[in-house]
């Protein structure tokens, strides 16, 4: 963690002083962008994909495409986008997902789940972390790119614009994405109903 | 139910506005020594590449050079019969060089 007496990291310097190949202004470009780096990777883990290697996916790509880095948006928004990209293009590669099975959720689950269908309560607060767990259960019910704007839409509540910044995208594709993905939501719920009564 | 995963009384907002009050208290900061083995593994990437370019660079030279004496050695003797003496007239160029002819002017004759 860093110290509140220590100085703002100096980014652009560090940028131009990695440009040279200096080693050391590297490793304190890759300790200064690991936590948002983590979080992104965090977020949209693909399954049986170890987090610190995705990380390290994205640093690698990050200093081969250096020289691409012209500056045109700030640094972090940049070092995101490649994170981003880099996810998607790992649970794009996963193909098959798995299908979405009452008998999978564990009984706290299979509670909030049934409790969410059948009232219109809000979710019990010692009931989040099973609320937590559905959510991402459900969200890989999605395709990834539609996953990917759901996710920063209704769980981390970015704006479309913010969404169109870290993923590169224009904003009517990402309204598309959303309604898609709220559509296929929607299906899946109803499936989901369909198969508890029967 | 409501029928509209938009609306926030929808089970998908209700189930989302609960899992954003979970929060993530996992380590953010870089695990020991994973900058060191990143730059590492990015550094030896670059360095890979420029010595690949350097074989394929020499290589090229090398290659240069051959087609250079070879075509030094195939034209001496026309190289050498030039700059021994003076032209001689221009019966002498007629016959260092090929007669030119109108590529059109023999496609035409040929038609005909």
């Amino acid at each position: 963690m860093p110290d509140e007496t220590d100085p703002p990291f100096d980014l652009a310097g560090c940028l131009a002083r990695v440009r040279q190949k200096d080693q050391q202004a590297a490793r304190q470009l890759v300790d200064h962008l690991y936590p948002l780096v983590i979080r992104i990777v965090r977020s949209h883990l693909p399954r049986r994909v170890a987090e610190e290697d995705l990380s390290q996916e994205v640093f690698l790509k990050m200093f081969s495409r250096l020289a691409q880095y012209q500056g045109a948006v700030p640094f972090p928004h940049w070092v995101s986008r490649i994170a981003v990209t880099t996810c998607i293009d790992h649970l794009r590669a996963q193909k098959r997902r798995p299908e979405f099975r009452w008998a999978d959720l564990s009984e706290n689950e299979a509670e909030v789940l049934d409790a969410v269908m059948t009232n219109e309560n809000d979710v019990p607060a010692n009931d989040a972390m099973a609320a937590h767990e559905l959510v991402h259960k459900l969200l890989g019910q999605l395709k990834p790119d539609d996953q990917l704007v759901i996710r920063l839409l209704d769980l981390e509540q970015k704006s479309i614009a913010e969404i169109a910044q870290i993923t590169g995208w224009n904003q009517s594709l990402i309204k598309v994405r959303a309604f898609r993905a709220r559509r296929k939501l929607q299906k899946l719920f109803q499936e989901l109903r369909r198969k508890e009564r029967s | 139910m409501n029928s509209h995963p938009n609306s926030p009384r929808h089970p998908w907002a209700r189930l989302t506005a609960a899992a954003r009050t979970v929060h993530d208290d996992r380590e953010t900061s870089a695990p020991y020594a994973f900058s060191t083995r990143v730059v590492a593994l990015a550094l030896g990437r670059e360095t890979k590449m420029v010595s690949l370019f350097d074989v394929f660079a020499l290589r090229a030279l090398g290659v240069a050079c051959l087609l250079a004496i070879f075509s030094v050695v195939v034209n001496f003797g026309e190289l050498s019969r030039r700059l021994s003496g003076p032209p001689q007239g221009p019966a002498l160029v007629e016959d260092v060089l090929p007669p030119v002819q109108d590529a059109a002017a023999v496609v035409l004759a040929l038609s005909d």
